[in-house]
């Protein structure tokens, strides 16, 4: 790794300490929280975030999986392991209403009756009025419970005012204005919350910098191919047998091996008034 | 040789933009445009939602020609393959699922960005135009970064206006100050009014309307952005650029909202027209011109023929465009699901009279536009023209049945 790169990283990860000094001048740790799938974004934010607190003596703010109950196994072990060597209470989070309506397999259908009042409200509230549907991780109501949900009840159960999160500029384009402090605005079963993202301008190629120079753990699968790790059946390797870093980073997309046909399409068509 | 850009913006009524009379003053920017452009006073798209309208806009084939398959035919040649095979380059971006890689419109394009892998909320559940815009600097820059490139074909699109009408604040500010509602508020209109096509209330049907115009003061600015982007990358005077709609919105003007399958003119009236950075005035074409006439127009510009099976004819020069009838097809749904059953709806226009025939309940209307703009009174059976109009749709009527 030459000299330049090193530089590099010393400076982005500066710049995201700086955006973690800020977050806790605004809010206490009790009331913040950190969001970690075990994927390289948010694997390196949980970094930079618990290397301010060992270095300020900050209490860690809770950390937080949610399990859409679609992971690799191999994800699953990777944040086991790198909890206990990070000495991580790591919380696990999941819609269990669905989960039990759906006996936890994958294509089974969950009849909407069965869910317990907040699903259904959830449900309603984004305007699906079927009876039932499929459990993936992917379709547009089992996305909205297993994910958007499960988080939204976290927060207000825990009067959570800030959560960390790993975006960055460079994934698409629509975040290429995002800010690093995002308010978001409270409603009808959505609490209001801030959203601070630390590692903003890191690019794909500099994650992959960092992780090798500070020697941060990451997840095999990152090793035979995958760029991007969402649930287990969307998710391909991009090529496979290539690690993430040997690849064109700069000129593939970094999305392309997930899974993004049908689902994707569909629930893009409902959201908008169709369907 | 000039690049071409085509601009579109999703659910665009023609009466919004200052250009086509609006005196609101939601588009700023755009009607800034007018002393270099062509402006179609006439333009009609070939059928009232995305999926009718854009097999003319970007194939120049008409809805039911190939069949009520959902995903683009094979058999059509899209506006970009026809490109390609002569070495220009073809790039596109936009935030539709009806015009996404899954439906096959990614054929033929160099660059496809159909933005379906990136995340959304059900509030804004689209790229927004500026996200959109940030794709097509990146990609034109780096393209036209070592200053010697092959002439290009751009074909952007923007969802923006598109319900559930959720404008942030500052636009609604810009169209009503008085306005006070909530996102949430908002978000249940869509649900509880919109998707219900409930037209009960005047004051809510209103309201919807000043948050689609704020939406339009919002395109405003995504158009006046990629301008800026074009003109900052040295391309603007290199290029020529149309911009259209692919259908309008109703506020019930017959009875609805949204855009389903209705022949009238508050769906079916689109802005057309054609800018280039070296005209000195504007210049206006009253011409009954249709969106499947857009492909040829982008082939005429690039100096190629047409592809063999494009239905259209080139609106440039304008001098030279036929003159001729305008027509459109749909399936006539109320609501936003197609059903198997649903039936197709037909339109015939000719100067200022509109032929409609309803498969589903075999009902014929006939409207003069210059003595009855709004469409509501039917003169099918008091006119003299009638029978002679019923006779130039009648054969688009499931012509492709054989029987």
């Amino acid at each position: 790794m030459t000299e330049e790169v090193k530089k590099r990283c010393a400076e982005l990860v500066e710049k995201s300490k700086g955006i973690v000094h800020k977050a806790f001048e605004k809010f206490k740790p009790l009331e913040m929280a950190i969001t970690w799938t075990g994927g390289k974004d948010s694997t390196t934010n949980l970094w930079i975030t618990r290397q301010v607190c060992l270095e300020d003596n900050i209490e860690l703010p809770k950390v937080i999986t949610i399990d859409e109950g679609d992971a690799f196994p191999e994800i699953t072990d990777f944040l086991i392991r790198t909890s206990k060597k990070w000495n991580i209470d790591l919380r696990w989070l999941a819609n269990f209403d669905v989960l039990k309506c759906c006996q936890s397999h994958l294509g089974n259908t969950v009849k909407v009756k069965d869910l317990n009042e907040r699903n259904q409200a959830e449900l309603k509230r984004i305007g699906f009025e079927e009876d039932s549907f499929t459990f993936e991780a992917e379709s547009y109501a089992g996305n909205h419970l297993m994910k958007t949900v499960v988080l939204n009840q976290f927060i207000e159960k825990n009067n959570i005012k800030a959560l960390f999160m790993a975006l960055r500029r460079d994934e698409q384009a629509a975040r290429k204005h995002d800010e690093y402090f995002t308010k978001k605005e409270g409603g009808y079963l959505m609490p209001e919350h801030t959203r601070i993202s630390p590692i903003l301008h890191f690019t794909e190629r500099d994650i992959w910098n960092n992780i090798k120079l500070h020697n941060i753990p990451y997840c095999l699968l990152y090793e035979i191919g995958y760029r991007s790790l969402g649930a287990r059946t969307n998710s391909n390797p991009m090529a496979v047998g290539v690690p993430a870093w040997e690849q064109n980073l700069e000129h593939t997309p970094e999305r392309a091996g997930r899974r993004q046909d049908k689902e994707k399409t569909m629930d893009r068509l409902r959201k908008l008034g169709y369907m | 040789m000039k690049n071409v850009v085509l601009l579109t913006v999703d659910t665009l009524r023609r009466d919004v933009l200052g250009g086509y009379g609006n005196k609101g003053g939601l588009t700023p920017f755009i009607d800034s445009l007018q002393n270099k452009c062509i402006r179609f006073t006439k333009a009609q798209s070939i059928g009232p939602y995305t999926q009718a309208s854009f097999p003319g806009i970007l194939t120049s084939s008409y809805y039911l020609e190939y069949g009520r398959g959902k995903k683009l035919s094979p058999k059509r040649t899209l506006v970009s393959e026809a490109l390609k095979k002569s070495g220009i380059v073809t790039a596109a971006f936009h935030s539709n699922p009806y015009l996404s890689g899954y439906f096959g419109w990614n054929r033929g394009w160099d660059i496809f960005y159909d933005s379906m892998d990136a995340d959304v909320s059900p509030e804004i559940p689209y790229i927004k135009g500026d996200g959109i815009n940030s794709k097509v600097d990146e990609c034109l820059f780096s393209y036209t970064r070592e200053g010697k490139y092959k002439p290009f074909f751009l074909w952007v699109h923007y969802m923006d206006v598109h319900e559930p009408y959720v404008p942030e604040r500052k636009y609604i500010d810009m169209v009503d100050s008085s306005i006070s509602i909530s996102q949430d508020e908002m978000f249940n209109l869509f649900k509880n009014v919109l998707l219900k096509r409930d037209v009960s209330d005047e004051e809510t049907v209103g309201l919807l309307k000043k948050l689609y115009d704020a939406h339009i003061r919002e395109i405003d600015d995504y158009v006046k952005e990629f301008f800026g982007i074009l003109e900052k990358l040295n391309l603007l005077k290199n290029s020529v650029i149309i911009m259209t709609a692919d259908h309008g919105d109703e506020f019930n003007e017959h009875g609805s909202l949204s855009h389903d399958g209705k022949m009238y003119s508050e769906l079916i009236d689109i802005p057309l027209f054609v800018y280039g950075y070296d005209r000195v005035k504007a210049e206006v074409c009253n011409t009954l011109v249709s969106n499947i006439d857009i492909p040829p127009t982008i082939n005429y510009l690039f100096g190629l023929e047409p592809a063999e099976d494009f239905e259209g004819h080139s609106l440039l020069p304008f001098e030279d465009y036929p003159k001729k009838g305008c027509f459109g097809e749909a399936i006539d749904k109320i609501g936003n699901k197609e059903e198997e059953t649903d039936k197709p709806v037909y339109f015939y226009r000719e100067d200022d009279l509109k032929i409609i025939y309803r498969e589903s309940d075999d009902i014929w209307e006939m409207y003069n536009l210059k003595e009855d703009p709004k469409e509501l009174n039917n003169i099918i059976n008091a006119s003299s023209l009638a029978e002679n109009m019923k006779k130039k749709l009648k054969p688009r009527i499931r012509r492709w049945v054989k029987e």
